[in-house]
Order: C-alpha cells, then sequence, then structure tokens
C-alpha cells in the first residue's frame, strides 16, 4: 500500500510539471500548427528570470509563481514576432518551424550558458519540509507543485471554454479562414496563444528547477516527454495532452520504482509507438478531411 | 545530355579534385580537416535526400551515424574483427535497424515523424549514457556493452600509421574520399533517377501519387533504408578514423550542426549539402578564434536561412547566376549573326 502512494504521490507529481509543459505545446500546435522546440528553453528561462530575482532581491513563492509566467510569456511574445509572425504563411511551415524553433533553442541555450555558466543552481525559492500521509512522506514541495499545476491547467480550461478569448481561440484552431471571416484577428490569437504557452512553460520550469536544480540544459528532458505526450494524445489535442500526461508520468513512475528509473522513459517511448500503431493520429486524435 | 550524366560528370570533377588535393595541400592538420569535410558532407547530403526529395522530416540521422560508428567499434573491440570486416557489418546493421525504426515511424507523416525519431534517438542516447554494467574488462578498465558514458576508443584503425610513416593521414584522406566517391555517385543517381522522380512526386503531392500508383509507405521506407545505410556507412569510416566512438555522437548540438549544413546549403537540392558542409565548417572555425561560439553560430544561421533563405546557399547561387545571364542575354542577341 505505502509502495503504491509512493508510486502515486511520484506519478501525479511528474505528471503535474509535464502537463503544465504539454497543455502549452499542445495549444501552440492546434492553434498555429507548429512545433516549438523552443518550448524546452521557455521553461529553462522561466526558472532561470525566477532565480535571478530571487537571488537579487528576494522574493517568496507566491510572487515567483507570476514572475516565472511573465517571463515565459515574454520569451514566447519576443518568439512570435521575432521569428514565427514571418513564416506563418510560408510553403512547408510544418518543417521549417520546427528547424527555426530548434536553432532558437540551441541560440538560447548558449546564451543562458555564457550569462549564467553552467553551475548547476538550486532554486532558492523553494519551500522546505515535509509532511505523512498513509506511512509515506511527501514533501510540501511536491504539494505545491500539484496544487499549481491544477490551479494553472483549470484557468486554461476555463480560458479555453467560458471566455470569448477561448472561443476565438478554438475557432482559429478549428478552421484559420472561416474564423478570420467572422472577425476572429488571428493574428493577434497567435500572438496570445504563444504568450499563454510561454507562461505555462514559465511556470514549468520553475517547478522543474525547485526539484532538480538550474541547468542551461534543463529544459530538455521535460521538452521530450512532453512532446512524446502531445503524440500520443493526438497532436494539438489540448485534453487529451492533460490526461496523457499524467497517465505516462504514472506508468513512468511505476516502471522506474519496479526496473530502475533508467528504463522509465524508454517504456513509456515502447508504449508510445505501439499505441501510434494502432492508433496513427494518437489516442485522442481525430481523423481530419485533408484536400488533397 | 540527360541532367543525371550531367550531375555524374559534376560529382566526377568534385572528387577528381579533391583526389588532387594532397598534391596542393600537404599539412597535417588541413588534410584533417578535409577528412572531417567529407564525413559531414556524406551525412549531410544523405539527409537531403531523406529530407529534401523524399519529405521524409527524420531526425534519426546521427542515431545512424552513432549505429554505425558503435558497431564498427564493437565489431572490432569485442569480436576482435578486422576494421574493414566490421565497417560493412556495421553499415547493414545500421540499415537493419532503420527498416524496424522506419516501419513504425513511417505509419505517420510530416511532423509526427521527426518527433518520433528524435525520441528514439534519444532514448537510445539515455540508454547507453546510463549503463554502468560491465561486460569486459579491457586493460584492467570495466567496458560496458555499449561504451557507457565515454563510449569506445583506442581500437584499430585502418592500420596506415605502420605502413606510411609519417603520411598515414594519406592513407585516412584516400580511404574516407572513396567513402564520398561511393556516397556522391549514389546520392546523384537516386536524386536524378527514377527514385527520386518517385521521392519528389510523394513529397510534392502525397494523393496524386498513390494514384499514379506510389505507394508513399513503400518508397519512403526505402529511402530510410538507403540513406540510413550510407550514413551507418559514414559512421564506420569517422570510427575507424578518429578511433573513437562516443555519446557525443548523440549530442543535440550535433543534430543541429549538421542539420545546419543541410538547411544553409538548400533542402531538395543536389550539391547544396556540399556547400552547406563547407560554409558552416569555415564559419563554425572562424568563431572558435573569436571565443566559443560555435552553438550561437549555429542557431542564430538555422533562424535566418529558414526565415529569409529556406532554399539555401544552392538555390541563392542559382537565383545569381540566372541573373546575370539573363541580364547577357539581350546583348547576345543584339549582337549580328
Amino acid at each position: 500500500m505505502e509502495i503504491v502512494i509512493q508510486i502515486l504521490v511520484t506519478g501525479l507529481t511528474m505528471g503535474s510539471m509535464y502537463a503544465l509543459a504539454a497543455v502549452g505545446l499542445s495549444l501552440i500546435y492546434g492553434t498555429l500548427g507548429m512545433f516549438n522546440m523552443a518550448h524546452g528553453m521557455f521553461m529553462t528561462l522561466g526558472a532561470y528570470a525566477v532565480f535571478s530575482l530571487a537571488s537579487s532581491v528576494g522574493i517568496p513563492l507566491a510572487l515567483a509563481i507570476p514572475a516565472a509566467m511573465v517571463a515565459g510569456a515574454i520569451v514566447g511574445i519576443l518568439t512570435h514576432l521575432l521569428i514565427v509572425r514571418f513564416m506563418l504563411n510560408s510553403r512547408e511551415f510544418e518543417t521549417n518551424i520546427l528547424v527555426a524553433t530548434a536553432g532558437l533553442a540551441i541560440l538560447l541555450e548558449d546564451l543562458v550558458l555564457k550569462f549564467y555558466g553552467g553551475y548547476p543552481y538550486p532554486q532558492p525559492v523553494r519551500i522546505e519540509g515535509s509532511f505523512f500521509l498513509g506511512g509515506v512522506s511527501i514533501t510540501y514541495q511536491a504539494a505545491v507543485i500539484m496544487g499549481v499545476a491544477l490551479a494553472c491547467i483549470g484557468a486554461v480550461a476555463w480560458l479555453l471554454l467560458k471566455t470569448k478569448f477561448g472561443r476565438a481561440i478554438r475557432a482559429t484552431a478549428m478552421n484559420r479562414d472561416a474564423a478570420r471571416l467572422m472577425g476572429v484577428r488571428t493574428n493577434t490569437i497567435y500572438l496570445q496563444v504563444m504568450a499563454l504557452a510561454g507562461a505555462l512553460a514559465g511556470v514549468a520550469g520553475l517547478m522543474i528547477s525547485t526539484l532538480a536544480t538550474l541547468s542551461p540544459q534543463m529544459g530538455g528532458d521535460p521538452l521530450l516527454k512532453a512532446f512524446v505526450i502531445c503524440v500520443v494524445a493526438g497532436l494539438g489535442n489540448v485534453w487529451g495532452a492533460g490526461v496523457c500526461a499524467f497517465g505516462l508520468a504514472l506508468i513512468e513512475a511505476a516502471i522506474g520504482f519496479y526496473f530502475g528509473v533508467r528504463f522509465g522513459f524508454p517504456t513509456m517511448l515502447m508504449l508510445v509507438i505501439l499505441v501510434l500503431i494502432w492508433r496513427p493520429l494518437g489516442l485522442f486524435g481525430k481523423e481530419k478531411v485533408v484536400r488533397l | 545530355m540527360t541532367t543525371l550524366r550531367q550531375h555524374l560528370l559534376i560529382g566526377l570533377a568534385v572528387i577528381a579534385a579533391f583526389a588532387a588535393l594532397p598534391l596542393v595541400i600537404t599539412e597535417r592538420y588541413l588534410l584533417g580537416e578535409v577528412i572531417i569535410f567529407f564525413i559531414w558532407a556524406m551525412v549531410a547530403m544523405n539527409w537531403n535526400v531523406l529530407m529534401g526529395h523524399a519529405g521524409v522530416f527524420s531526425l534519426a540521422q546521427m542515431l545512424f551515424v552513432a549505429v554505425g560508428a558503435y558497431g564498427m567499434a564493437m565489431g572490432v573491440t569485442f569480436t576482435g574483427m578486422s576494421v574493414w570486416a566490421a565497417i560493412p557489418v556495421a553499415a547493414l546493421a545500421t540499415a537493419v535497424l532503420a527498416l524496424v525504426v522506419g516501419m513504425a515511424c513511417l505509419r505517420l507523416t510530416g511532423a509526427y515523424v521527426a518527433l518520433l525519431t528524435y525520441a528514439i534517438a534519444e532514448m537510445i542516447h539515455v540508454l547507453i549514457i546510463t549503463d554502468t554494467a560491465c561486460f569486459t574488462l579491457v586493460a584492467n578498465n570495466c567496458q560496458q556493452l555499449f561504451g557507457g558514458a565515454t563510449g569506445f576508443s583506442r581500437f584499430d584503425d585502418f592500420g596506415f600509421r605502420p605502413l606510411l610513416k609519417a603520411n598515414w593521414i594519406l592513407g585516412n584522406y584516400y580511404i574516407v574520399l572513396s567513402a564520398f566517391a561511393i556516397t556522391v555517385m549514389i546520392v546523384v543517381v537516386v536524386i536524378h533517377g527514377r527514385l527520386g522522380l518517385a521521392f519528389r512526386a510523394i513529397r510534392d503531392n502525397v494523393g496524386y501519387a498513390s494514384s499514379r500508383g506510389i505507394d508513399r509507405k513503400k518508397y519512403q521506407i526505402a529511402a530510410f533504408v538507403i540513406t540510413a545505410f550510407l550514413t551507418g556507412l559514414v559512421g564506420g569510416v569517422y570510427a575507424a578514423h578518429f578511433r573513437f566512438a562516443g555519446p557525443s555522437l548523440f549530442e543535440f548540438s550535433t543534430l543541429m550542426f549538421v542539420l545546419a549544413m543541410v538547411v544553409v546549403g538548400g533542402l531538395g537540392s543536389t550539391w547544396g549539402p556540399l556547400i552547406g558542409t563547407g560554409s558552416i565548417m569555415i564559419v563554425v572555425e572562424l568563431s572558435k578564434e573569436m571565443g566559443d561560439a560555435r552553438n550561437l553560430v549555429l542557431g542564430l544561421a538555422l533562424v535566418v536561412f529558414v526565415v529569409f533563405m529556406p532554399k539555401g546557399l544552392a538555390r541563392a547561387g542559382r537565383t545569381i547566376a540566372n541573373r546575370l545571364l539573363r541580364r547577357n542575354r539581350p546583348e547576345e542577341a543584339a549582337k549580328p549573326h
């Protein structure tokens, strides 16, 4: 029983972070049709922004979260204004933008490395201590991560489902041209989606850095997992991404516990390949009618 | 003259020029740089066939280099195979792996393929570097089955050191050049032959191509396996030249380094990857002198080229040439006969 609780807690904590990253990634893919290879760097920059603020001014966690959001959102907006905007209508957008964002990722990583150095700093904004639940010790930090992730994803769900802004995003994702004909300013929507996804990535980065340490490469691993989650869920399916994030994280935690941590991700990936052979469009993906 | 024959002639000229190069350049460092150029150019050319012509956006190319290199290193280290036997075996192993990966990944299209191939390469990378169990002992040092975090080194190379003494690099030079020559010829034949036509038909319009009887999966898997075989060959040659095969081959920055060569040179061209490899290598070499700005330069090059020149230097060169020709033509026409 204790083992089950332990696996559940680990899985849900990891799932929270994956979900934050994957929902943003999926949102961008669903709306703009682009794979953001720089999403990992959005996370890294969010974490480093908080690190800079906290080590110079000393801010509490309650302020660190909005700070990470703002940092992530700014990076997202800049990415859109400086790169994505120019390529949206180009031929072969899907592959070209992948290359461009990968280039951006390596560029930003190098800048972070030059500016902060490679030393694995601990994140100063972090809650120490733990409590017991059913005989298992749970750190307050893990509880905070789950709470923050739930709040953020809840907020995104509310935005998408209940507001005019969300309706415009969903309309653009469904059909760019039809949305534009209905008076949706799609270019503004793209900018807003990049900002929103960037903000989510910033929080994800902050949360990841509180568990491990800061490093210029810290975004790589969560990005990979978020990609895999999005593919399993069906690209662009925001709800599916959230569900799959928790599902896959629980499986990874269980495998990691029983067979060793190094097999967690490979097993997850094997499952993904099997899922894709069975359902090439992902678990929640729907067949799209494509005019050839 | 058909375009195939034209390009084959260009290829022969390029190979002949490189074969004559050691007459001009005798410095060992420069010859070593040209060998590195051959190695990356081969990887870039294959990647260009797969991505630019067949439209398969694979990010597993460095995985295939690594499989070739590791295969060759493991063959030599564990079975005592000769280098010459180990390289083709490693290339074949790469092709077999590519067949398996391709059958799984090419059920999907577009960006899905990129993500899945990248994820598979990264998974193998992580499994290799986290492996700490000793497989054998080499000189009382623990040697993991797949080399662990350090990889393989100090195994046999081509064996020119005792044979050619101080000029051993010339032996390596001509061996790598012959691999380069094979790659160039095969790549040109594939691009300008019927296979390349089928690849581009699928890339440009899957629906129309399949209605004319071209099976997307079959041809894309063919492209995947052919280029993987040649890329594995490069890996084997790489390992034999450097006497090293390690996890640095899997690094994201290495992948971006070669991708930048393909993109800067021009996706979907014939000779673009050669131009791209040369330019990127020169730029990276220059950036070394200004401090370690390699990744900065690579990232910038990728972004700038994709945004402003998505067809790369090959297309830019052709446009300039065309413009010059067009400017000359009216003058010629005005000349009295």
